[in-house]
């Protein structure tokens, strides 16, 4: 989840405020697949996955490329992005009805380490984004379209020089990000309900992880996810969970006297 | 090869080039010389798109290629070395030249291409994996130049390339310039004096306000020391 929005801000520089939105689609996607098509999650998980994709992909088409460039970039940006959300929980509400839906798990059962329980979704969870922040570092390290995406964050004009096509290459990168959204929105979703504003916690979750980390450092996005949820889970054992949220904006508000950049912060200088 | 026909463009509210008339034909060095601010910049990036023309065409082989996408010209052989270098700053320089061969064609022979340019400037193989930002002037200027060599250039444009540069790193751009244009590129290099240009330039076009007031041979215009001072000064 912070994956994507990390990855937009540094290669678009767009907040993308409908990221919450884009989750829930994903997940309403495989619930609709599982429960009315009656499929397994397995099949839910690839096909919630696609329409994130898509409809990240719709959006950059519709909202999004039409004032690449422009000036007011950010400010329509931020304002259609938060359009959009709206829109989505409201097309929820209509197509699902607000009751709480299950979204099933793609594993089931779980095992009891040193008196804590641990599911199986939850590992699965782990090494799904674990193993999702290799292949999206590697594939920015490594492949040609990555290095583009990349090199069009750093310098457009001359990124458009080198015959790479910038606005495709955000639609790819703000495709990806859907995707990954995607995922968190099918994987996440056995662990709460899902409703038309599922989306809005994660979110903001992810917008956390995100500035704790360093806008747009994917390094950063890694590692303040797990020192935040570590954090957090350690005030609600320590502290009561009624801690755990203010503990961690109050990590937050230190982090951002002392490091405004959050950990690997890349600022408004350096970029992916 | 490349042909500018009745070219003019600006930036808002006001017109910068006014009707420009300039032909490179094939392994041809064609210099525009003209004091700053006259357009000179202005002309290379209207010709790569970067800053579409307001009326007049480009050809590109008898092609017409006014109007495309700045990486459509790209990818058709019209390469620009900018003015300011334009360098990925966080990447290293062994990916910033391997950006220049992202064309799919020169993409699978990026290694070959590698080496051609290592000849041309044999330290960027030790800096590879330096970034590109923490390079001195004239180093960037050379990956700059290296980079764009990395495309499969029909022609190379290069705006002003001893700007900001000390006299001795001038020197070591211009000849290695020179010896691309001796492999057979044809060259359009914008600048502001005719110090460097000599070896270099076939022809010479002198852009004032916006306008090509002369054209020649560069025999003879270099030689023309008078005419060369009241224009550039």
């Amino acid at each position: 989840m912070a994956l994507g929005l990390t990855l937009v801000w540094g290669a678009v520089r767009l907040l993308n405020l409908a990221h919450g939105a884009i989750f829930v689609v994903g997940a309403y996607a495989a619930y609709w697949v599982t429960s009315s098509l009656h499929l397994p999650i397995l099949v839910a998980l690839p096909i919630g996955v696609l329409a994130a994709a898509a409809f990240a992909y719709a959006m950059h088409v519709g909202f999004i490329r039409p004032v690449l460039g422009k000036p007011g970039f950010d400010n329509a940006t931020i304002i259609a992005t938060v359009g959009i959300s709206i829109a989505v929980s409201a097309a929820a509400l209509l197509i699902f009805n607000p009751e709480y839906k299950v979204v099933p798990a793609v594993l089931s059962g779980y095992f009891i380490v040193a008196g804590v329980q641990i599911t199986n979704q939850g590992l699965l969870v782990i090494g799904t984004s674990l193993a999702l922040f290799a292949v999206v570092y590697f594939y920015l390290t490594y492949t040609r379209h990555g290095m583009a995406i990349r090199a069009v964050s750093q310098q457009q004009e001359a990124a458009s020089l080198m015959s790479i096509p910038v606005e495709r290459t955000y639609g790819t990168v703000i495709a990806i990000s859907g995707a990954l959204a995607g995922v968190a929105g099918v994987l996440l979703s056995p662990f709460f309900f899902l409703s038309p504003n599922s989306g809005f916690n994660p979110m903001i979750q992810a917008l956390i992880v995100t500035i704790f980390g360093g806008l747009g450092s994917i390094r950063g996005a890694l590692v303040a996810g797990f020192v935040l949820g570590i954090f957090e889970s350690f005030v609600e054992v320590y502290y009561g969970v009624a801690w755990a949220q203010p503990g961690v904006f109050v990590l937050i508000i230190l982090m951002l006297i002392l490091r405004p950049n959050g950990l690997f912060g890349i600022g408004e200088v350096r970029r992916l | 090869m490349l042909e500018v026909k009745g070219l003019t463009a600006g930036y808002a509210g006001s017109e910068v080039l006014h009707g420009i008339d300039l032909t490179v034909k094939d392994g041809e060095g064609v210099i525009v010389l003209g004091p700053n601010g006259h357009g000179k910049t202005t002309l290379l990036r209207a010709i790569t798109g970067l800053l579409p023309p307001r009326s007049g065409s480009v050809l590109l082989d008898e092609r017409e290629i006014t109007r495309w996408r700045p990486d459509v010209i790209a990818a058709a052989g019209v390469v620009h070395i900018p003015q300011g270098d334009l360098l990925f700053p966080d990447m290293t320089v062994l990916e910033n030249l391997v950006m220049g061969a992202y064309q799919r064609a020169t993409w699978s022979e990026r290694n070959q291409r590698l080496g051609r340019v290592y000849e041309l400037f044999p330290w960027l193989k030790e800096r590879g994996r330096q970034l590109a930002r923490t390079l001195s002037g004239g180093e960037r200027r050379m990956l700059a130049l290296g980079r764009g060599l990395m495309s499969k250039a029909k022609i190379l444009l290069i705006d002003e390339p001893s700007l900001g540069l000390a006299p001795l790193t001038t020197e070591q751009i211009y000849a290695s310039i020179r010896r691309v244009k001796e492999s057979g590129m044809a060259i359009l290099l914008a600048d502001e004096n005719a110090n460097h240009v000599a070896g270099l330039a076939d022809r010479v076009y002198l852009l004032e306000t916006g306008v090509l007031v002369r054209e020649g041979p560069a025999e003879k215009m270099l030689q023309d020391k008078a005419l060369l001072e009241s224009y550039l000064g």
